[in-house]
């Protein structure tokens, strides 16, 4: 009868591209295997040896050193080696030496061979690379991917049609209408258009409160002009544009016409940690240290976000909005001591809380940016107070100062209009290596608080000269190319040797970084406002500035390596530890090892054309 | 010493004392010779699962063999068979192996199964875990099946654990020596236990082990692992 060598299957269809054949292939490529194995020590493939088999690491470690010793990769349990050999024809031209004991499973060139074409998902699997691969990685990685708030449409929350009301009918009418249909809210309607919206907050806190009579026709108490969402957009928008907003009811537009509400108790059924919660709890607090309290519940947050499926855009969404609101509060908290502003100021995050991408308490990047009114003079101690005030808090909250002094706090970014304008332009103008230490901060400012016309005059002008200036952007460019990804020439992953970090990959520098490097480069030539890098990536794809495969594959690896961040980060918090940028490749499955190194390739390949487009050899 | 049944004349003393038919086909073939390193020696590790522990009176259920050649593990040649039991299963067993008799009443008998694996084991010198049982039941079945007992050379994976221990001045304890244990002191992965053929493999790896792990500069040869 059939041999089912059961334990070789099961190891196989564990593993990709292997989970991915039939049944039935598989057996058949069981039966094609041979097993050795290898003690610790022991060469496996030496150059110039005619590479037999592709080796599947069934158990045991193995390294792979080029001619110059160096070391190209350290391949483990699931992990393939000989590939390249094979794909070249089978002459290996690399050391590959067991450092421990292996059990190697053994598949036959011949049979490798003509998996691969009969095959095609194999042979994607193993062709040279492909950025589209990533793609499908970031769907196939999370089987357990749950239905939630990410996942789903606000349209398909709905569970039933608006109550719409009319904006001259009286309180008392409302409230028996809301008693009546069992509903939180009404949504203020005249001739099919949205006017307002009345809730039983409004009820209380306008009208009985204030002692209003129960004839008042609700034109006078409802919020007119309420924010609304889209029937398309995803539950987390909804939950995000409440928390921003600090609202906790959302009218639903479908094709211009309302097609329901949606509440916090809605999002809050699907969503337990909630954004909502946290934020409305920041806007609650009346100290620094009372906000440092809530705040230390973020980390719990992005595990539950990490753990529910939601993506890395997402979750740098979220962080980022919640450091917003802590830093909204300690303004706020600040005017309240320090008295209303003398002349008019932007408050401006820059770095990763500009691009709406942190993930965790990061070192805290701002800027102040005053009305041309401004006087020293007279005005100066405010701002200074204003500012340390504000950053000493987000200090105190966790958000540690910046090393490099990029803050409010500091003299020198807490300035008027024309001084922030005159820095700009002389960074662009003359672009010098401390300019575009600066440049990778400063380019990424989002408003946060304040005068929003202040920043609207300022950001045109940047972009007006950053798009002109193809100097500028070849000394960006070059200066991208600083961090390359940890990607050897055999797509194997290059380890940092030595030092408290040694055998891990960076990756927040060599991986994330370039990304958020190339993106800005390309957004700036476009003259693109955007700062986040996803939507920057967009942006300059519709510009033409970048191609629509380069620019779908830039950013699904920036999703995946930012995704493999945060889950390494969750993971050492998980485990009592501080969190950190240093991978380890041995705690990665092959599968996102494979996936890691696409989405280097992918980076690698951009800059090699950013490279050439600015010939960046000649800065 | 050397095994009569592991030398040329032995084996041709051997054959012509065997009736006609799969025991003397096996005696037929030649076998490699004590001196040839290991990586160049084709073998077959095999492995039974019995109804119990006397080859007198208890029955074989299943047999898994795979070869090994060249240092490398073969599963193009791997084989399971189940054999048709004259009694019935003990319950005490069948938890241990999970055969029942349902699924073996649709099995052939011994005298189908046992000349497949004796055409297997010809020119192979055999390997397994604890050898005696394996050793023991197959001479058991030819003896009853062609009225000669089986003399094969047999190299057991246990016996040369629990020299390999003595070396290194270790006790080793009742547990030690299991073919699951032993495998992880070579950083063998977790088989699941009682299948003849998941055994039969892993009893090839180990063997591949033991033999990496007793050779020095040259490979060592099969007559310093026969024991």
């Amino acid at each position: 009868m059939d041999a089912e060598l059961a334990e070789i299957r099961d190891f196989l269809a564990a593993h990709h591209p292997f989970d991915l054949l039939p049944a039935l292939k598989l057996q058949d490529v069981v039966r094609t295997i041979e097993i050795r194995y290898a003690r610790k020590g022991s060469r496996l493939i030496v150059p110039g040896d005619k590479v037999e088999f592709l080796h599947i690491i069934r158990s045991g470690a193995i390294e792979t050193h080029d001619g110059d010793g160096q070391l190209l990769a350290r391949l483990g349990e699931g992990d393939f080696c000989g590939v390249r050999s094979l794909l070249r024809g089978g002459t290996a031209i690399n050391r590959s030496v067991a450092i421990e004991d292996c059990l190697l499973y053994l598949l036959p060139a011949a049979a490798f061979e003509r998996l691969r074409q009969t095959h095609r998902q194999v042979d994607y699997y193993f062709a040279p690379m492909g950025g589209g691969r990533l793609k499908e990685s970031l769907d196939l990685s999370d089987g357990r991917r749950e239905i939630n708030l990410l996942g789903v449409r606000v349209g398909d929350m709905l569970s039933r049609t608006p109550v719409t009301i009319a904006p001259t009918t009286s309180v008392r009418e409302a409230a028996i209408r809301m008693r009546d249909e069992r509903v939180s809210c009404l949504l203020v309607t005249e001739e099919g258009r949205l006017d307002g919206i009345f809730t039983d907050r409004d009820l209380r806190i306008r009208v009985v409160a204030e002692g209003l009579d129960a004839d008042t026709p609700l034109r006078r108490v409802m919020t007119p002009n309420p924010i609304c969402i889209g029937a398309d957009d995803y539950g987390f928008d909804a939950l995000l544009a409440m928390a921003r907003n600090n609202v906790h009811h959302l009218p639903v537009v479908r094709d211009g016409a309302i097609a329901g509400c949606i509440t916090t108790t809605n999002l809050v059924e699907t969503q337990t940690t909630s954004t909502v919660f946290l934020a409305g709890d920041i806007h609650k607090q009346t100290s620094p240290e009372g906000l440092a309290q809530v705040l230390a519940h973020l980390p719990e947050l992005v595990l539950h976000l990490a753990e529910s499926g939601a993506t890395a855009h997402h979750i740098g969404h979220v962080v980022s909005t919640l450091t917003d609101a802590a830093t909204v509060r300690l303004i706020q908290l600040a005017e309240r001591r320090l008295g209303p502003p003398p002349v008019p100021y932007a408050w401006l995050a820059a770095g990763s809380q500009g691009r709406h991408e942190q993930t965790a308490r990061s070192d805290q990047d701002n800027v102040l940016v005053l009305d041309d009114a401004y006087d020293a003079a007279t005005h100066g101690a405010y701002f200074h107070d204003l500012s340390h005030f504000v950053c000493d808090g987000l200090a105190a909250c966790g958000y540690v100062y910046c090393p490099g002094g990029m803050m409010a706090m500091t003299d020198e970014w807490r300035q008027p209009l024309a001084r922030w304008r005159r820095y700009f332009l002389g960074w662009i103008e003359q672009p010098e290596p401390k300019a575009l230490l600066f440049a990778s901060v400063f380019f990424d400012l989002r408003l946060v608080h304040g005068a929003a016309a202040l920043f609207d005059t300022l950001q045109p002008t940047i972009l007006e000269h950053t798009r002109r200036n193809r100097i500028f952007q070849a000394f960006m460019a070059s200066n991208a190319m600083q961090h390359h990804p940890p990607l050897g020439f055999f797509r194997n992953l290059v380890l940092i040797r030595g030092g408290q970090h040694d055998r891990t990959l960076d990756i927040k520098h060599t991986g994330i970084g370039p990304i958020v490097d190339i993106a800005r480069i390309y957004a700036l030539a476009a003259g693109v406002p955007a700062v986040n890098t996803r939507e920057r990536l967009e942006a300059a794809q519709m510009a033409g500035g970048l191609s629509t495969e380069s620019a779908a594959d830039l950013r699904d690896a920036f999703e995946f390596i930012s995704l493999m961040r945060i889950r390494h980060q969750t993971r050492m918090i998980r485990q009592g530890q501080e969190a950190n940028n240093f991978l380890e490749p041995r705690d990665l499955s092959s599968f996102e090892r494979t996936h890691l190194k696409d989405a280097f390739a992918v980076v690698k390949a951009t800059q090699a054309i950013l490279a050439d487009t600015y010939q960046t050899a000649r800065f | 010493m050397r095994p009569l049944s592991a030398s040329p004349l032995g084996r041709r003393w051997l054959a012509w004392r065997a009736p006609p038919g799969p025991l003397r086909n096996y005696y037929d073939h030649h076998v490699a010779i004590l001196s040839t390193p290991y990586d160049r020696a084709h073998l077959l590790a095999i492995d039974l699962e019995t109804t119990g522990l006397d080859p007198e009176t208890d029955e074989i259920l299943s047999i898994g063999y795979v070869p090994i050649a060249g240092g490398r593990v073969h599963l193009a040649g791997a084989a399971y068979h189940l054999v048709h039991p004259l009694g019935q299963v003990p319950d005490e067993t069948a938890v241990i192996h999970g055969l029942l008799d349902g699924a073996l009443a649709e099995a052939p008998p011994l005298a189908e199964v046992l000349p497949r694996l004796l055409a297997a084991m010809a020119g192979r010198v055999a390997v397994a875990h604890h050898a005696r049982i394996e050793r023991q039941f197959l001479s058991a079945a030819c003896r009853r099946l062609y009225g000669r007992p089986l003399a094969a050379p047999f190299i057991c994976t246990l016996a040369l654990e629990r020299r390999a221990l003595i070396l290194e001045g270790r006790k080793s304890g009742d547990g030690d020596l299991r073919l699951g244990s032993t495998r992880a002191r070579y950083g063998l992965p977790r088989y699941r236990a009682h299948n003849a053929l998941t055994d039969a493999l892993a009893a090839a790896e180990l063997f591949l082990a033991q033999a990496a792990h007793a050779s020095g500069t040259k490979p060592a040869r099969l007559g310093s692992l026969m024991g």
